[in-house]
């Protein structure tokens, strides 16, 4: 399997209505890449990322996790939506970490942890709470087991989401702007559990407006813009070499932004 | 289920929802003047005024109508006071309506944004002159869905007053489900009466409620 | 006012009040099963049976309970269902909150984050997990309020149920007012009574949202 990419878009397309928000999109990503979609909003970097676990539906071309294609299978050259049950099988090995942290209020953080592993992974409870505890030690939660979400700061929130994706043992995790609703002094312990993960070898897709964390952390960068992926590269290969005047245009609209 | 039944039951019927109607407009009427006065009694500053507004509001909201009404009903001779029944049936709804009404006006007094009234003071306007050119105008825009969607409560709730004996559509069809021995005929076409005043009536209040948003 | 009488006739009015809880609970219980079972056929995406779901609700809720409740006592025999009375006040009162209680799921449904959602469905969790995990907690925290309501609103219909001579306690304070000839005083006892069970009621109501809700408030 070593050969075959982790994720392998071809010819993606994506509409809402009469709105085409994906253009034939194609992204190939190895095992440990660590893969940045950067861009300007409205470009389709979410919608790319969701289309990846089937979260939003893609409407042609091909999305393979390990060279599987996901939310479609093929009936005597006829695409059918795959079976719940697998599409469940498959989502159970990619983690997704969302803006909104989407924690359920009504579970502590190691409840939060903990309830996938139980319900998904039918472990017993004493080996999930086990494996959940780990998974919140891992991000350096142990004093916040039995807080509930909302007397949660949003970083905690957000490293709680991330430890709930992780005791799954995903091969392959989403990032879909994860640091964009937290305040500014909480975004640094949030990329830091990224980076460490990231050094363990994980690979991950990351929806980001932090381009610091892209140059330093992502083996690659793509660039999304009207649909299309515009540059594909090393991150220096990106941000500094591309001749793309858009990648141009976004950057130096980022840097005036943030000049201040 | 026997059509003929129906027809014939259908014109008496009819005849009778005209009854309900006006008593239920005639209710909210009453309702409207109580729940503006108990309204100002409950938002006003002097404590026993807003203490009582407060419990007028609990006991008829907290109280079943049917009981209500038997209280107006024996309260009545009890003072000494001979009305006939359809006037106290009026009165009883318009009670109970009262109570509802005022809290729709105070939700939508409180839906308007306190810096309104405070600009208007600013500007030297007195204070009844705050409550007729400031408030009360958007507190009945803001209330009027609320309107409707209560006089289609009192509209079923009236059919309480058939108990009284008060000649309406409920009471009429309970006199004609006896007589004809078709109670099913008959009830289910009183029904069909009803929801078909209350789905006119939801319709021309959706239309209201439009033109009002359009005006604002 | 003499209120002597109510020391000879409390027997009666005591399975009086027990009648009417009886059917306040049992039409309650009903309602809400009904309403929920309305609410989840309403999630699946078949038109036809939605149009009719629909039909139904307005239906139940755009006519009275008095005449569904004399349709099906006094009608019902016509199409074969004959049920007696303390049944048919309790079927019909199950029926009449179905609706309401339908619509306050629906609405608590609604309410639910498609984020939470979304959450479970991307760690792989089936469609009856996340309703009975994610969607069900969430959804009943958001409703405590609007169930309070309607629950306290049947309490206040079961009085109804006495013109079919359901033996409640209004249908024994009735026959104890038209033999004492107290009525007033019968009457005004029931207001008070009620009147102090509805404000409990709505009291423990906002108790138990409050409790319910605990974990959403930031320390």
């Amino acid at each position: 399997m070593s050969g075959t990419p982790a994720v392998e878009m071809r010819d993606v397309h994506k509409r809402f209505g009469k709105l085409e928000v994906l253009h034939g999109v194609g992204l190939t990503v190895h095992r440990s890449d660590v893969v940045c979609l950067i861009g300007p909003s409205g470009s389709g970097k979410s919608t790319l990322l969701r289309c990846i676990n089937f979260m939003e539906s893609y409407d042609s071309g091909e999305v393979r996790i390990d060279g599987r294609l996901i939310g479609y299978r093929d009936e005597a050259g006829r695409r059918r939506p795959m079976p719940g049950r697998d599409l469940q099988k498959m989502r159970e090995s990619i983690g997704m970490v969302f803006q909104h942290f989407n924690l359920w209020p009504h579970m502590t953080a190691l409840g939060n942890v903990a309830e996938a592993l139980v319900r998904v992974r039918k472990l017993p409870q004493a080996e999930a709470t086990g494996r959940a505890r780990a998974m919140l030690a891992r991000v350096g939660l142990s004093d916040k087991e039995t807080t509930y979400p909302a007397r949660l700061s949003g970083g905690q929130q957000q490293r709680v989401a991330i430890a709930r994706s992780l005791a799954m043992e995903p091969k392959l995790m989403l990032f879909d702007e994860p640091t964009s609703a937290l305040d500014p002094e909480l975004v640094g312990e949030v990329l830091q559990v990224m980076r460490s993960l990231a050094a363990e070898g994980m690979t991950m897709i990351v929806v980001t407006h932090e381009m610091g964390f892209a140059v330093s952390v992502a083996t690659r960068i793509a660039f999304l813009d009207r649909g299309r992926i515009a540059a594909d590269g090393t991150p220096r290969a990106v941000l500094h070499e591309s001749e793309e005047p858009r990648v141009r245009q976004f950057l130096q609209t980022y840097h005036e932004r943030n000049s201040f | 289920m026997k059509l003929a039944a129906v027809q014939e039951a259908l014109p008496w019927l009819l005849h009778a929802a005209v009854a309900t109607l006006w008593i239920s407009l005639a209710g909210i009427a009453l309702g409207q003047v109580l729940g503006g006065l108990i309204c100002l009694c409950r938002v006003s500053r002097h404590r026993a005024l807003a203490r009582f507004g407060a419990l007028y509001v609990s006991f008829f909201r907290g109280v079943p109508l049917l009981v209500q009404l038997l209280l107006v009903y024996y309260f009545l001779p009890y003072v000494g006071i001979d009305v006939p029944p359809l006037a106290a049936a009026i009165g009883s709804l318009g009670l109970a309506s009262g109570a509802y009404s005022c809290e729709i006006y105070r939700g939508a007094l409180t839906a308007i944004p306190r810096g309104q009234a405070e600009a208007a003071q600013a500007l030297g306007f007195s204070a009844p002159a705050v409550w007729l050119r400031i408030l009360l105008p958007q507190a009945l825009r803001l209330s009027s869905p609320a309107l409707v969607n209560e006089l289609i409560l009192l509209l079923k709730a009236s059919s309480l007053i058939s108990t009284v004996g008060v000649t309406e559509l409920t009471r009429t069809s309970h006199t004609l489900a006896a007589a004809t021995y078709r109670p099913f005929e008959v009830y289910l076409t009183a029904a069909a009466i009803y929801l078909a005043m209350n789905l006119v009536l939801a319709a021309a209040g959706g239309l209201a409620e439009r033109r009002l948003a359009a005006g604002g | 006012m003499d209120f002597s009488v109510y020391l000879q006739y409390w027997p009666k009015l005591l399975s009086g009040f027990g009648e009417t809880l009886l059917c306040w609970f049992a039409g309650a219980a009903f309602g809400i099963a009904l309403g929920f079972a309305i609410a989840l056929l309403r999630r699946l995406n078949i038109k036809p049976l939605q149009w009719l779901l629909r039909a139904i609700i307005e239906v139940v809720r755009g006519t009275p309970f008095l005449i569904q409740l004399y349709l099906l006592y006094d009608g019902g025999p016509a199409i074969g269902l004959k049920l007696q009375a303390t049944q048919a006040g309790i079927v019909a009162l199950g029926i009449y909150g179905s609706a309401y209680f339908a619509e306050i799921f629906r609405a608590g449904f609604a309410a639910v984050p498609v984020g939470q959602v979304e959450a479970a469905q991307s760690l792989g969790m089936s469609s009856s997990t996340i309703l009975l995990r994610v969607r069900l907690p969430a959804m009943l925290v958001a409703i405590v309020p609007a169930l309070t309501n309607m629950l306290i609103i049947l309490s206040k219909e079961t009085v109804v149920l006495s013109v079919i001579t359901v033996p409640e306690l209004m249908y024994q304070m009735q026959s104890m007012a038209a033999e004492t000839f107290a009525a007033f005083e019968t009457i005004l006892a029931m207001a008070l009574l009620y009147w102090l069970m509805v404000e409990a009621a709505s009291r423990l109501g906002r108790a138990a949202e409050w409790r319910v809700t605990a974990y959403m408030r930031a320390a």
